[in-house]
């Protein structure tokens, strides 16, 4: 049987058949849940951020109009989510540079530990490093598919900006990893 | 832009020799969709490792607590938010509906010649106990103080099939002695289709002397020429004669006269 896109769902739960969000949520689970995760690096805390994306979904679905996508929706909820959640928790990010040692000591342990794929971890510490909006950014590229222009929509840019500031944003995460590595 | 130079550009950034200058030059390049990221090969690289950093699966409390939301939604959701036009008439639930309507329908037929033609005593039954029920109630409200109360009263017997001799005398009172003109008025209504019953036609007759309202002369002036009640000219030209009567209406009871003789 063919899949129900997600906007044709999405309009179902509006007009009032709200088990099938249920069909959404088991779509997106993971992805809102990598996005969260990797932002905070908190499991616990990614998963009340992915209920609260959907708790604000059947909040607000009477305001889904169904001509935008509805991924693009649902991760402009997801990003709201995430600066409520870090202005209230005012998650301090310092300086990359500051406190090298004692991250790099704490992270290197986990490398060692999970002895998989070093450079991968190393890339991931990289990203821990990063400011927030620059994560967030490079974390929505991934989970949006590198959809720059929906980006742009919710970033209320270009796609042409979006691809700049994505190239801004991997640029100073090369050069994070670097210095990482030289410590390695 | 010559293609040479932004493929001098692309080489001279893999090769980690741009400088500031031609790294605002990539930028603009990149805005405008002639690079591509991919193009870049250190950024390229690290934008497949990010692509290929491992998304956790989230426990399964997740799941537990999302279900737990979805219900308490949805029990807080009433049912009279959840029709629409477009649901009632949707494609999957058509079929359905149709099938549920139809099978009602012939139900509906069935149950009725089942009762045409074993339980029409019952319904005769029936039919009696409303029709005396609505009798009773008309008597009792033709005494109620309020004109539009009585007014109601004499609009009941419109909807019986065949009143009662209680209910043409409870009428033929009503016009001789109800105070308000418009109950008086529907009453002789009302009348008009027993009027051709004997004891009906003789009490309108005796009751038009008794009327002091010109509308209600005129209007028992008018039946009685409708009903050709010949026995009627004596009354009406009592009032044609009393000096009381407007002019207007012994005009219109003169006509009436005269249409009897």
């Amino acid at each position: 049987m063919e899949q129900l896109s997600d906007n044709a769902l999405m309009l179902k739960v509006k007009d009032g058949d709200l088990d099938r969000l249920g069909l959404l949520f088991e779509r997106y689970k993971r992805p809102l849940y990598g996005f969260f995760y990797n932002m905070s690096k908190d499991g616990e805390l990614a998963e009340d951020l992915v209920q609260n994306v959907f708790f604000r979904i059947l909040k607000y679905r009477y305001l889904f109009r169904g001509d935008g996508d509805f991924k693009t929706w649902m991760f402009h909820i997801a990003r709201n989510v995430s600066h409520d959640n870090f202005k209230k928790n005012k998650i301090r990010h310092k300086d990359p540079i500051e406190d090298w040692e004692d991250h790099i000591r704490d992270d290197n342990d986990r490398v060692t530990s999970i002895q998989k794929d070093e450079e991968l971890q190393l890339l991931s510490m990289a990203m821990d490093r990063l400011p927030e909006e620059k994560r967030e950014l490079l974390l929505m590229s991934k989970y949006q598919d590198k959809k720059y222009k929906e980006i742009g929509d919710m970033l209320g840019c270009t796609e042409g900006a979006v691809k700049v500031k994505v190239f801004r944003a991997l640029q100073d995460l090369k050069a994070v990893y670097k210095q990482l590595e030289k410590h390695m | 832009m010559e293609v040479e130079r932004i493929q001098e550009l692309i080489a001279k950034y893999n090769a980690m020799t741009a400088d500031p200058s031609e790294l605002r030059e990539i930028e603009q390049l990149i805005e405008r969709g002639i690079i591509d990221i991919s193009d870049l090969v250190e950024l390229h690289a690290i934008e497949e490792g990010i692509e290929s950093l491992e998304t956790p699966v989230p426990s399964m409390s997740l799941d537990d607590k999302f279900h737990a939301m979805l219900q308490t939604e949805k029990s807080r959701s009433r049912p009279s938010t959840l029709f629409s036009w477009k649901s009632l008439f949707s494609a999957e639930g058509l079929i359905p509906k149709l099938s549920f309507a139809s099978v009602l329908l012939m139900l509906g037929v069935a149950g009725g010649m089942f009762l045409r033609n074993s339980d029409q005593e019952t319904i005769k039954g029936l039919t009696e106990e409303v029709s005396d029920m609505k009798e009773m109630m008309m008597l009792t409200m033709l005494e109620k103080e309020s004109p539009t109360e009585r007014l109601k009263a004499v609009s009941l017997t419109e909807e019986m099939d065949q009143a009662s001799k209680k209910v043409t005398t409870a009428l033929l009172q009503t016009l001789n002695n109800d105070e308000n003109v418009n109950v008086r008025l529907a009453a002789l209504d009302a009348l008009r289709q027993y009027a051709q019953q004997g004891e009906v036609r003789e009490a309108l007759i005796r009751s038009i002397t008794k009327q002091d309202s010109p509308l209600v002369q005129i209007a028992l002036a008018e039946l009685m020429a409708a009903m050709q009640a010949k026995s009627s000219v004596k009354e009406l030209q009592k009032i044609v004669h009393d000096d009381n009567t407007p002019n207007e209406v012994k005009k219109k009871i003169q006509e009436s006269i005269e249409v009897l003789s």
